[in-house]
């Protein structure tokens, strides 16, 4: 067992974790952060994306020793409190969630994606969510909402 | 509509959206119980075989492992696990584990240990030895008469289901035509990004309370009572917020195994399926076999039609009969041909267990409708759009009584102007004359190997079970102390906005917003009876419930004000604002009348009600595509999609579009990139999402949608079902332009490239 300091949305959590832990499961299963999910545990389906130093990764294929010293934002920490993030705001808005399953991981790929390129192309936003599945929603109301939340976050006026 | 409508067909986003896109839901597989323990099933590396012997010794000494529940000391009662009501009589082939095996994944033991870690480590510890049993792979070893059979109770080829109208040999005798066809569609997987997850409680005063991501929690608490012998006061199904579902999460699965743990140590038992585990041991789509014949008259209309359809139903009964069954009467929907007949058989193997799967039996039986419909079209040299046009069923040559409201055709035309049909078809019918200017650009061949391919297919989904068994709910609304309501609901919402649907209902009939409702969903012990969440049923069935339900609250808020107000009822009128006025100028709010209500006669404000389907009704959706394809490499573009939907009336616009969105994702996966496949031993080749292949987003074609909205009584303010028929015209549409592109007759899916390449190779 190694004790590892974890630095997730802002603050510090000391866990006692064997080298083969995902970073997954010291969230969920440790720490009781469930925002992350696990949709195949293969590092294939993105619901279990959280920003490590700001690229969105997958949870679920990353070992949590290798994450000491990095800064993770999982999903419940991509709102200033109640005030929705315009990603979150427009997922809502335009349609974007259905079951909610792999909105979590969606949400984050944004986020990584408008925090880089604040001006994304259609074709750039669904390349960015090629390591997210989702079954619901065909992608096109997700693609939308990123979209939408792209204009909003660069201050553009509404079409 | 007569009436203006407020809400009723505005967008309204799912009612739980906040929280999903926070990461606050809790669902199943996120709840974490007092003393909770972690399960982990053992399942049969065998296709067929008996369990002669657990040897449980090497994991018992695991420190931390707590129980192990085995065919030996589990309750051995049969089932069927897709049990819709009490007195289903349905075949019963499942136990909680099996003594004999009969796939890959089928469940043979349990172990539950202080975490997940510990569990995984002691189901790998225990020794199962088996003796093996020839086994059945595919439907044409199955029935063969020196087959192995799967059960002793029930033969492998299970009984046939018919339905006809008219007089088939007779109709072939007449005419001009005939074509015989066989069809082919693969097992896929519903594949809900949530995995099957069950957390089961058996607390010290004997009360089994059972979390489960389900979408049939009344069902599974009659098969919970029977396996473990338990009153149904003493089991508690509920059903937290569901990760998807597609039918997968009908029966009970994990439900059972969670229930014989717990009982066991009496603590709360989690067991959570991983992907792989999740892909051959919950549901899986029918693979079938589909052979048509279509007579045929000169000027192509059609006179007979024979379905005979071999189902993969795997290895337990399960949904065999519900789905055949289904399929049974969707063939007769679209067409108005005179002398049909429908034969469907569904038989077992030594597979995974087939069940229910957005569309259920439409998107097998459909393919074969559509993909012969196109090669006749081709073999008569008859337009395709001709052809449909002579076919297709119109509302003025039905009865409306028995029939309603169909409306194909316009889903055809409107598509036929959104898709540029004619410009298109133009295009193709003068492909041989390179040097015509007239022609546009984007439709030509792009390359040398790359052809395009235009095609388009009509396909259709009930509304409810109508006519095969019982079809209704129950439902409650109570008024709060300001006004506001709660509205109490057995329904499964699966992230299709059945939920928020209804909350939009009550609303525009109760002079409410959408806010002012609180939803209690789905709990056996909260609820009023629910009879699952399939069948496309959640708008038309329970939407309709709903308006019953407003309308009793609203008579019962009228007699309230009536006397609080000293006013005849015919003087006053509910309206927006949660508040009663009358005609004479007076005005009461709910709140007050509520007030009223327990002050002056103690009584609370509440109403419940139950709802039984008046008619069978069916929705329609017409897909067009273009396609590139390469003939040497076998990809295929989609450069062009247009989806139009018959759906009476919008309810929510929002979700109506979503739902097609996903399921149009579905059927193009279906098409050309979904299939699971198995080896000789019956193992699953491609066990997860690297090798089983779903659509992305950057896959995705542009998509284009459109409805038609003529109403369709008795449905709520003349809305129906979208959710399932949204999947089913996608696999024709796309293969038919497939088959346009290569001038090559279909008999089967792609699948991929390499499918495509081995079909086109093999037959040609």
């Amino acid at each position: 067992m190694n004790n590892i300091k974890l630095k997730i949305n802002g603050r510090i959590y000391e866990v006692k974790v064997e080298k083969n832990y995902t970073l997954l499961y010291v969230l969920r299963d440790m720490l009781d952060i469930t925002g992350p999910k696990e949709g195949c545990g293969t590092g294939d389906c993105g619901a279990c994306k959280v920003l490590i130093d700001g690229q969105a990764l997958n949870a679920c294929t990353t070992l949590a020793v290798k994450c000491e010293g990095k800064e993770i934002i999982t999903i419940e920490g991509i709102a200033d409190g109640p005030n929705l993030h315009p990603i979150q705001e427009s997922f809502v808005e335009k349609g974007a969630v259905q079951c909610g399953f792999c909105t979590p991981g969606m949400v984050i790929s944004a986020k990584a994606l408008l925090d880089q390129n604040p001006k994304p192309t259609r074709d750039e936003i669904k390349k960015a969510l090629n390591n997210n599945l989702c079954r619901c929603t065909g992608y096109v109301k997700i693609v939308d909402a990123i979209e939408d939340a792209a204009q909003k976050m660069r201050g553009d006026n509404h079409e | 509509m007569s009436k203006d409508l407020r809400i009723i067909g505005g967008s309204q986003p799912i009612f739980d959206a906040y929280n999903k896109v926070t990461g606050k839901t809790c669902y199943t597989g996120d709840m974490k119980l007092k003393n909770m323990l972690y399960g982990k099933l053992v399942l049969s590396t065998k296709a067929h075989a008996r369990v002669v012997s657990i040897d449980s010794s090497e994991a018992e000494k695991l420190e931390g492992v707590v129980a192990i529940a085995t065919p030996f000391n589990t309750s051995n009662k049969k089932y069927n696990s897709a049990l819709r009501f009490a007195d289903h009589d349905i075949p019963q082939t499942e136990t909680v584990f099996s003594e004999i095996v009969r796939f890959v994944g089928d469940r043979v033991c349990a172990v539950a240990a202080i975490d997940q870690k510990v569990a995984d480590k002691a189901a790998k510890l225990i020794r199962v030895e088996y003796e093996e049993l020839p086994a059945v792979l595919s439907v044409e070893e199955a029935i063969e008469e020196e087959a192995v059979q799967l059960h002793d109770n029930v033969n492998n080829r299970l009984n046939d289901i018919k339905n006809q109208v008219g007089d088939v040999e007779k109709g072939f005798a007449e005419a001009d035509h005939i074509f015989e066809d066989e069809y082919r569609t693969p097992i896929v997987s519903p594949m809900a990004l949530e995995n099957h997850v069950s957390i089961a409680d058996y607390d010290e005063q004997g009360k089994l309370t059972i979390y489960s991501s389900t979408q049939n929690a009344f069902a599974v608490r009659n098969i919970i009572s029977a396996v473990f012998n338990l009153p149904q006061s003493k089991v508690r199904i509920v059903k937290p917020t569901l990760g998807g579902a597609f039918g997968s999460k009908i029966p009970a699965v994990l439900e059972g195994p969670a229930a014989a743990l717990s009982m066991m140590t009496h603590r709360p038992v989690k067991i959570d399926l991983t992907r792989k585990e999740n892909l051959i041991a919950s549901r899986t789509r029918h693979g079938s076999i589909v052979r048509l014949k279509t007579g045929v008259m000169k000027d192509g209309t059609i006179v007979a039609q024979q379905y005979n359809v071999l189902t993969n139903t795997g290895a337990y009964v399960g949904s065999a009969y519900n789905v055949i069954g289904a399929m049974s009467h969707k063939v007769f929907k679209t067409y108005k041909i005179p002398n049909m007949l429908y034969v469907g058989t569904p038989v077992l193997t030594n597979l995974p267990i087939a069940g229910a799967m957005r569309g259920y039996g439409s998107p097998q039986a459909i393919f074969a409708q559509q993909r012969q419909l196109h090669a006749i079209s081709v073999r008569l040299e008859i337009d395709i759009v001709t052809l449909q046009r002579k076919n297709l069923i119109r509302p003025e040559d039905v009865d409306l009584e028995k029939v309603g409201n169909p409306r194909p055709l316009d889903c055809m035309e409107r598509g036929l102007e959104l898709f540029d049909w004619s410009v298109k078809n133009k295009w193709k019918l003068n492909k041989k004359e390179e040097n015509n200017s007239n022609l546009r650009q984007e439709h030509r061949d792009s390359g040398r190997n790359n052809k395009r391919g235009i095609g388009f297919a009509i396909g259709c989904h009930g509304n409810g079970v109508y006519g095969a068994h019982r079809d209704f709910v129950g439902l409650r609304l109570k008024l709060n102390d300001d006004g506001t309501m709660v509205f109490e609901s057995g329904t499964h919402d699966m992230g299709n906005s059945l939920i928020t649907s209804q909350m939009m209902i009550l609303a525009e009939e109760l002079g409410l917003e959408v806010e002012d409702i609180a939803v209690v969903e789905s709990d056996t012990d909260l609820t009023p009876w629910n009879l699952g969440d399939y069948s496309s049923r959640g708008v038309f069935v329970t939407g309709a419930a709903c308006i019953k339900l407003a309308g009793i609250m609203r008579e019962k808020l009228l007699l309230l004000a009536s006397a609080m107000l000293e006013e005849a009822e015919e003087n006053l009128q509910l309206q927006e604002g949660k508040k009663i006025i009358s005609a004479s100028g007076k005005e009461v709010s709910f709140a007050d009348l509520l007030l009223y209500s327990h002050r002056e006669l103690q009584e609370d404000v509440m109403v419940s009600t139950s709802y039984g389907s008046q008619a069978g009704r069916t929705s329609f959706g017409a897909h067009f595509a273009q396609v590139e394809v390469d003939e040497e490499q076998g990809t295929v573009r989609l450069l062009d999609y247009v989806a139009v939907h018959d759906v009476g009336q919008a309810i929510n616009r929002l979700s109506l579009e979503g739902q097609l969105e996903g399921g149009i994702q579905m059927g193009l996966g279906y098409a050309l990139s979904e299939k699971m496949e198995f080896d000789e031993q019956g193992r699953l080749k491609n066990s997860n999402l690297k090798k089983y292949k779903m659509f992305k987003a950057s896959m995705m074609p542009d998509i284009k949608l459109d409805f038609i909205e003529e109403g369709e009584v008795p449905g709520p303010f003349g809305g129906k079902s979208i959710g399932e028929c949204a999947t089913v015209p996608v696999a024709p549409a796309i293969v038919n332009a497939v088959a346009d592109a290569l001038g090559f007759d279909f008999h089967c899916m792609p699948h991929d490239a390499e499918g495509l390449l081995e079909i086109v190779g093999c037959e040609s």
